[in-house]
């Protein structure tokens, strides 16, 4: 479970404005502005992406960009780093997932 | 291709500092991959002292508004090459190219990890994406984490994240392994440490520890209690160690084993924290991607924080107009990154007496400093001016 501080002890409340936007074709709702990753967070969706190679679960890292662990499609473009990415109205996000290992005997591949 | 007189790369602390200082006398343009000006002042919260609070946002938006939009800013730019070719630099982004005839590069740190089973699973995450995640984004990294790692700045953060009511269940270090091999007697050293010159709460850490024990390292280190002590309101255990971390599709717990004073494992006290997320800090080190494209010679300083580019106290590196500033340097505080900034920019100006001036505040400030990051700063960067001397 996560959720938004709304009111904070020393830096006081914070304003959002909240607008829609879609995660795995399901709508969500998140503050225009904020990170994709913040966004994603405060839904409690923490797994942004299946591992290309062994499909484990994985979510943000470093939230600097560094790591690229957050790599996620936006708007139809692929390996976007969520935690550098604001987000926006109506923006389209999806999880990317296993690819299908063409070199290592194939198949296995069930996500696509 | 637009041309510039000076290009910044990293709109944090020190390029920002930098970009005040040139606004009026040259075209300057700043560019950051992040899509908020500034660094990592984003998101640091402490009280310097009493009733005095250190707010990284409100100093990066006070250094945002006096550049009084008289320089360019590009956010969300990536940068992936740099040339000098004669006199001129270009600078390669995903936002096109630009050409400049100065060129700072000060685009600070990242923080070191320590490898542990189970850290690739959702939930974990470096101290300092907990940090902005809380402060900047205001959205809570968990309900109830662990914080793996003793060190500055994983107590500063953890007391962080008590300010925004997020349980912190145990600081504590890493497994043993290749990779993680800081002992209980190093993390007593950090603790007492920070008494020389700290935020005023981290000041009571070696108070809490020294009322309890001898001040004899080694008497104090067999004293500590198995099952830690709380100071600040956080659970410091410095003989424990998590060994994994555990959960299936996101972080449920973590594994701990008790250590004795060396660190070696007591057998049979595996025990299991619950959490839903997991904070790992290992220290930062300097970000010299960029700086490493050039022909300029780069020395691992320990104390610094890892490989830097030898530079001068004026901020010039081996290339001509090539500059540096900021944590690129070593690893220090903002005070400090945003004056080698100034003190870049000033050199570019070629106002002399105010390089002076800098100068004597950096060294005033790094005398003053309230966090430090390694016991022995000063003499690693005594080590690098005698390197660049003798380049």
């Amino acid at each position: 479970m996560t959720r938004r501080i709304l009111n904070h002890k020393i830096l006081g409340p914070k304003k959002h404005h909240i607008v829609p936007f879609i995660w795995n074709g399901k709508t969500y709702y998140g503050a225009e502005g904020e990170s994709i990753t913040a966004a994603l967070l405060a839904n409690y969706i923490r797994t942004l992406r299946y591992h290309e190679s062994d499909g484990a679960p994985r979510g943000f890292y470093c939230n600097i960009g560094h790591c690229s662990e957050c790599r996620v499609t936006v708007d139809g473009r692929q390996n976007v780093r969520a935690c550098l990415t604001p987000l926006q109205n109506g923006m389209q996000v999806d999880r990317q997932g296993k690819l299908p290992q063409l070199v290592k005997g194939g198949g296995g591949n069930d996500t696509l | 291709m637009t041309h510039y007189e000076v290009i910044i790369i990293g709109a944090g602390p020190a390029g920002m500092s930098a970009a005040n200082i040139l606004k009026d006398e040259k075209r300057v343009l700043i560019v950051d991959e992040y899509y908020h000006y500034g660094g990592r002042l984003l998101g640091q919260l402490y009280e310097e002292s009493k009733g005095s609070w250190w707010n990284g946002m409100d100093v990066a938006k006070h250094l945002h508004d006096v550049l009084d939009e008289k320089i360019t800013l590009q956010l969300e730019t990536s940068v992936y090459n740099v040339e000098k070719e004669d006199t001129e630099f270009t600078v390669f982004t995903n936002k096109g190219d630009f050409t400049s005839d100065y060129l700072i590069v000060a685009t600070g740190a990242k923080e070191n990890s320590y490898p542990l089973p189970g850290w690739e699973l959702p939930g974990v995450m470096t101290v300092g994406a907990a940090q902005v995640l809380t402060n900047f984004h205001r959205v809570a990294p968990g309900d109830a984490g662990v914080i793996i790692g003793i060190n500055p700045l994983s107590m500063v953060i953890g007391m962080e994240l008590g300010y925004a009511d997020i349980e912190v269940r145990k600081i504590c270090l890493p497994a043993e392994n290749k990779f993680n091999t800081t002992t209980p007697k190093d993390a007593l050293l950090t603790l007492m440490g920070l008494g020389r010159s700290a935020p005023t709460k981290l000041l009571s850490i070696p108070a809490v520890i020294g009322s309890r024990m001898s001040p004899f390292h080694g008497m104090a280190l067999k004293l500590f209690p198995s099952k830690g002590i709380k100071a600040l309101g956080l659970p410091l255990s410095i003989k424990e160690r998590v060994i994994k971390i555990n959960g299936r599709d996101s972080v449920e717990s973590v594994t701990t084993v008790k250590t004795n004073s060396d660190g070696s494992v007591i057998e049979g006290s595996e025990q299991e924290i619950k959490c839903d997320f997991v904070c790992i800090s290992d220290g930062l080190s300097p970000v010299n991607e960029i700086t490493s494209l050039f022909n300029l010679k780069h020395a691992y300083l320990e104390s610094l924080g890892g490989y830097v580019p030898i530079h001068s106290e004026q901020m010039e590196t081996e290339v001509d107009k090539l500059y540096v500033a900021g944590n690129i340097t070593g690893i220090e505080n903002a005070k400090v990154a945003m004056l080698q900034g100034e003190m870049a920019a000033h050199h570019i100006s070629g106002n002399e007496a105010a390089v002076k001036n800098t100068l004597k505040s950096i060294t005033d400030e790094r005398k003053n400093a309230k966090v430090k990051f390694h016991k022995n700063l000063d003499a690693g960067r005594d080590k690098l001016q005698l390197y660049w001397l003798a380049k």
